[in-house]
């Protein structure tokens, strides 16, 4: 009954598994295989390889495993691919990304359970247990998708999306309204709207979430005060010197942003100013740039001199604190004086360290690790699907605007370009939302004095 | 006839568009039917402009006629100007308009009405339904008679509770000379069908002999006409003309003697009268509730929402053959009739020009259509049928083709046969019909190709073949027209495969009548097909990419369109459905899947959830 098409998602295995599973459903994963790791033979089913992975267009993307399954014994019923790859966020979607450019479609919440459901690979019970699980990610994913569109992303997708509404109407007012005066039609204007929208969706496409979100990862951002070690513990963390250490206070005065991948996890460090009470001018600048990165990170490394008084923190950083994003390091530790210390916040860990010695190093991973899977990774599942899912809709809107602009420019008909631009507006509502006709016919009227 | 008890498969109360397209519908498909109307004086009364067609509505005349209904020919045979509109924009939105004359579009229609087999045409207003439990069983008239039906079909257009604004001036009636009914409306609202109150106008009318028209700039016709009607596949040329009758049809053909349209524009002098009169005017003076069309702005509108625009386009288009009378396109209003007079003398060529009739707008009761499943039947009224403008719409085109679903579902339920339910991939009527039952709507509900996902699968010359299968069903079409069409069909798709596989050098015929230089010439074995068959061929070979891709969107469409609701689901008893979602789908009862994840606020794990439901269920 139903047509099917071939599907795809991200299947992370939460917590401490160091892998992630991409998984696709539907009649086009075995050639989909094949055509991935070069192969020109069949696949046995149930078997698995090893190869690597490259994408479209031809980067490497990781060394996977991968394993295919013929319907109907697999979870669906269906036709099945699953890839494994190393537990980083990047290579998953880099990977889901891909099969969705080669022709799959980003699975519906649930539609891998739903169709296992209807070729009868689960029972009703298991389904309807199953149907609760994907209300509620899907509850998530559209918190985390408006999340991302109440920042400056989602405000230009807006001004695009009231451009690209605009130049649908007029479009659509000349093939609707042949018979109103309305102004001579004129090619050169729609060209040139076309491509201010093709200007305007490559700097979406070079700011949009997405690439912040690949860039990023989870912000970690280090704290402390002057001297507490907060460069060395950078240092340390990153496996080679990149931070200035010196043990005049004040050094870090700026901050620095540096990428390492723990886990399944990409991780942004940010190393900052010292916090207290500021001498110099660059310093209380310092100062307020850390107040400034401790409200976009999503974790805490307080640095402590655990020789010297636990030091009091500005309150608008307090606030931040809790104990599901916060660790106390207690530096330097291999002095052996340690005077006593107050937690920031109740509950949190807290370590003793060295970053002279190393000591505390593991014990710090294993609970930034822990931190991070409970308080994050969920979320960062459907994080990777919202992400992936934008970044292939501004990428269909741009092809389809491109497919506009050439019609236009061979004189083709323009019922095939209102096709294209519908298209376009079709990809930007499948991250804001449908677009209504409604919507564009508002445009048309408020724009055109149409009628008899 | 009038012989009481349940004498009647099917009942239609009213002889507009839509009533005359269910009567004539039901009666084909051999239901005993009667059609009733206040006034059949003016059966099939065109009520505003004398034009049938443009664009999307044009094709949608099309779809009527490969269904078997009335109105394609009876344009062709009352057409007295044909053009067609896009034609250089593009196929799929070519679309064929014909100014009509209306006289003779109302008489044949009337002709048509009264000698088709199973049908009873009778003058009576209907004041009142007759319900038996949740069912409606006849109806009452001003007459004292009652007529019992198995079905009743209500295509009242803008009758119910109908009042006319003229500025302060108020007269009550469905359009200027017909009377309103009063007293229906009651009827349903006691069922618990809601009423709302839409409004819309008409320009005023002039006397030609006092236009001066070497001031107006002439629009001809097309010297070829393009018609509404499929001739290719029917028997003979089966058509009559009032004005023809008794004669020998030889020499005659729809479109032979056109007239001309003329164009004229408003002037500075026409704004300045508008806007100092503006306080007068019924609808700026807080005369009208109801809400008006968008895309049908009256000139106080046009002038105050387009301030800085310098004119307005008017068309002086003839009202038939054999009157002088025309209608002014453009100038709807609701000023009072002396301003419309100074208003008409400031427009180049109209100085001196005779008013016939005025302007006016008109207020009226729709039943706002969420109420109907898509088979036109009402969700609270068992039996009972809405089509046309009772159902928000507006135009003779979209109150047609609702008119011919009406009527073959009512003639379907009589028989306990499963309704014909036209999807949105099946041409405009399916777009319209499931817009209305959807989504409701806010305004007087206009078909526009914008509102069609699959717009290039619904160019015109295409009708018959959509919608074969639905004709073959329900037996709509002559047995031996069906036979044509299907022959049509194998002939455009071998010539298609003819042109994908043979060769001129390199490439096929198709790769170079989809590369874009011109009026290449075309190998004989093309050039020699019927006009439709190469018309249709050529169209689907150059568009094959954009086709085949609104298919894949359709056969996307279809999984979840073919899922039933049945009737007495309840959504809230599925775990994992939010509650608000479920209030609203047990609200508006979508009898699909498909037509459930059209609601605003559905997403797609709300569908994912009601599929393994509904899945379980069968
Ligand atoms: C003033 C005016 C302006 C319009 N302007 C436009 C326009 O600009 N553009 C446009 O596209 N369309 C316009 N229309 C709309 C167009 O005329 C209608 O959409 C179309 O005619 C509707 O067809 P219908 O069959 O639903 O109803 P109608 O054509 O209105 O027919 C209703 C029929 O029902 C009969 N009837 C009503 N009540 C009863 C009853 N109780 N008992 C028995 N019989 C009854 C009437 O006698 C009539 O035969 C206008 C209509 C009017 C009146
Ligand atoms: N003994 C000891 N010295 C440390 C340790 N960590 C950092 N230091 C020293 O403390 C001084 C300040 O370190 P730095 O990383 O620049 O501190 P920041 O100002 O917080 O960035 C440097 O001289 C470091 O060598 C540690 O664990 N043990």
């Amino acid at each position: 009954m139903e047509q099917v098409d071939t599907i795809a998602a991200v299947a992370t295995p939460k917590g401490e598994s160091a892998l992630s599973a991409v998984r696709a459903s539907g009649p086009d994963c075995e050639s989909l295989a094949q055509a991935i790791f070069g192969r020109k033979h069949a696949l046995s089913p149930r078997h698995a390889y090893y190869g690597s992975y490259a994408s479209q267009d031809g980067e490497i993307v990781d060394d996977v495993v991968y394993c295919f399954f013929a319907g109907p014994r697999s979870f669906t019923g269906e036709d099945s691919l699953e890839i494994t790859c190393h537990g980083n966020p990047l290579i998953a979607s880099k990977i889901l990304t891909d099969l969705i450019a080669r022709g799959c479609r980003q699975s519906d919440p649930g539609e891998f359970s739903r169709r296992a459901f209807l070729n009868g690979r689960m029972d009703l019970t298991q389904a309807e247990a199953v149907m609760e699980l994907i209300q509620a990610r899907s509850d998530r994913a559209l918190k985390a998708a408006s999340n991302q569109l109440r920042g400056a992303f989602g405000r230009q997708l807006g001004v695009f999306k009231d451009k690209l509404l605009s130049n649908i109407a007029t479009i659509e007012a000349y093939i609707d309204f042949p018979e109103e005066d309305l102004p001579d039609e004129q090619l050169e204007a729609y060209v040139k709207g076309i491509q201010e929208l093709m200007t305007f969706c490559s700097r979406l496409i070079d700011s949009s979430q997405y690439a912040a979100f690949l860039r990023d990862g989870v912000k970690t951002l280090i704290l402390g005060e002057p001297n507490a070690g907060k460069s060395s513990l950078l240092n340390l963390l990153l496996g080679f010197e990149r931070a200035i250490v010196s043990s005049e206070p004040g050094t870090t005065r700026d901050f620095l942003r540096e990428r390492i991948i723990l886990g399944p996890h990409s991780i942004q460090l940010m190393d900052t100013a010292g916090l207290r009470k500021a001498q110099s001018d660059i310093e209380q600048e310092g100062i307020r740039r850390t107040i400034e990165l401790a409200d976009e990170a999503d974790i805490f490394l307080l640095v402590e001199d655990s020789s010297l008084p636990s030091p009091t923190l500005p309150e608008p950083i307090l606030k931040r604190l809790s104990r599901e994003n916060c660790i106390l390091i207690r530096n330097k530790v291999d002095l052996g004086n340690e005077s006593p210390s107050t937690l920031p916040v109740d509950g949190c860990s807290s370590i003793a360290f060295s970053a002279l010695t190393g000591a505390g190093l593991d014990s710090l991973k294993s609970t930034l690790l822990q931190l991070i899977d409970s308080s994050f990774s969920n979320d960062e599942d459907d994080l990777i699907l919202v992400n992936a899912r934008h970044g292939v809709a501004l990428q269909d809107l741009q092809a389809c605007l491109n497919s506009a602009l050439q019609k236009l420019e061979a004189g083709d008909a323009m019922e095939l370009v209102a096709s294209d631009m519908r298209g376009a507006l079709d990809a930007i509502g499948s991250i804001l939302g449908k677009i209504d006709n409604e919507a564009m016919l508002d445009v048309l009227f408020s724009s055109f004095c149409i009628g008899k | 006839m009038n012989d009481g008890g349940n004498a009647y498969d099917v009942i239609i109360c009213g002889a507009g568009h839509a009533g005359c397209e269910a009567a004539l519908a039901s009666a084909r498909m051999g239901a005993r039917t009667l059609i009733l109307s206040g006034n059949i004086d003016t059966i099939a009364a065109m009520s505003c402009n004398p034009a049938i067609g443009g664009v999307a509505k044009g094709q949608i005349v099309r779809e009527i006629d490969a269904l078997g209904g009335e109105m394609a020919l009876n344009t062709d045979v009352s057409g007295i100007q044909f053009r067609l509109l896009n034609a250089s924009k593009g196929p799929a939105i070519k679309s064929p308009r014909a100014q009509c004359d209306k006289k003779v579009y109302a008489l044949r229609m009337k002709h048509v009405l009264e000698h088709q087999d199973n049908l009873d045409l009778f003058q009576a207003t209907v004041t009142g339904l007759i319900y038996k439990g949740d069912a409606v069983v006849g109806c009452r008239t001003n007459l004292d008679v009652e007529f019992f039906g198995k079905t009743v079909v209500i295509t009242t257009g803008t009758f119910l509770r109908g009042l006319m604004h003229i500025g302060k001036n108020k007269n009550e009636g469905g359009r200027m000379g017909d009377y309103s009914a009063k007293t229906l409306s009651s009827s349903f609202l006691e069922a618990g069908i809601e009423l709302e109150r839409l409004k819309t106008g008409t320009p005023p009318r002039l006397l030609g002999r006092s236009i001066d028209f070497s001031k107006l700039e002439e629009q001809k016709g097309d010297a070829d006409p393009t018609l509404f009607a499929f001739y290719d596949t029917r028997d003979s040329f089966d058509m009559f003309h009032v004005e023809h009758h008794g004669e020998s049809f030889a020499g005659w053909r729809p479109g032979s003697d056109p007239v001309s349209c003329w164009i004229t524009y408003t002037t500075e002098e026409t704004a300045e009268i508008v806007t100092r009169n503006l306080p007068l005017s019924a609808m700026y003076g807080g005369e009208i509730e109801g809400t008006g069309p968008r895309y049908c702005p009256s000139i106080e509108d046009k002038f105050v929402r387009f301030e800085g625009r310098p004119r307005h386009m008017l068309f002086i288009e003839p009202e038939g053959r054999n009157t002088n009378e025309y209608y002014i396109n453009g100038l709807s209003t609701s000023l009072p009739f002396d301003v419309q007079k100074e208003m008409i003398a400031s427009i180049p060529g109209l100085e001196k020009a005779h008013l016939l009739r005025p302007a006016y707008a008109v207020e009226y009761d729709f039943a706002p259509p969420t109420q109907i499943y898509p088979h036109l039947e009402s969700k609270k009224v068992e039996n009972l049928f809405f089509a046309g403008q009772i159902n928000g719409t507006s135009g003779y085109e979209e109150a047609a083709c609702q008119g011919l679903v009406a009527g073959v579902n009512a003639a379907l339920k009589t028989r306990g046969d499963a309704p014909f339910v036209l999807k949105r991939y099946d041409g405009y009527t399916g777009v319209l019909i499931d817009d209305l039952v959807t989504k409701g709507t806010q305004e007087p509900y206009r078909m526009f190709t914008s509102r069609a996902e699959y717009r290039l699968l619904f160019n015109h010359g295409s009708a018959e073949l959509r919608l074969l299968d639905y004709a073959k069903r329900y037996g709509l079409l002559a047995e031996s027209r069906i036979a044509r069409i299907e022959q049509k069909k194998t002939q455009i798709e071998s010539s298609v495969a003819w042109m994908e596989t043979h060769r001129v050098g390199e490439q096929t015929w198709a790769t170079l009548a989809r590369r874009n230089d011109g009026d290449r010439t075309l190998p004989q074995e093309i050039e020699s097909l019927p006009k439709p068959v190469k018309d249709e061929t050529l169209y689907r070979v150059r568009y094959d990419g954009y086709l085949k891709r609104e298919l894949r969107q359709v056969e996307k469409l279809n999984s979840v369109e073919s899922i039933k609701v049945p009737g007495d689901f309840d959504f809230l008893s599925v775990s994992g459905l939010k509650k608000e979602c479920a209030l609203k789908l047990n609200q508006l009862r979508p009898a699909s899947l498909g037509q459930a994840s059209r609601v605003s606020g559905v997403n797609p794990a709300d569908i994912s959830i009601l599929m393994v439901v509904l899945g379980k269920r069968k």
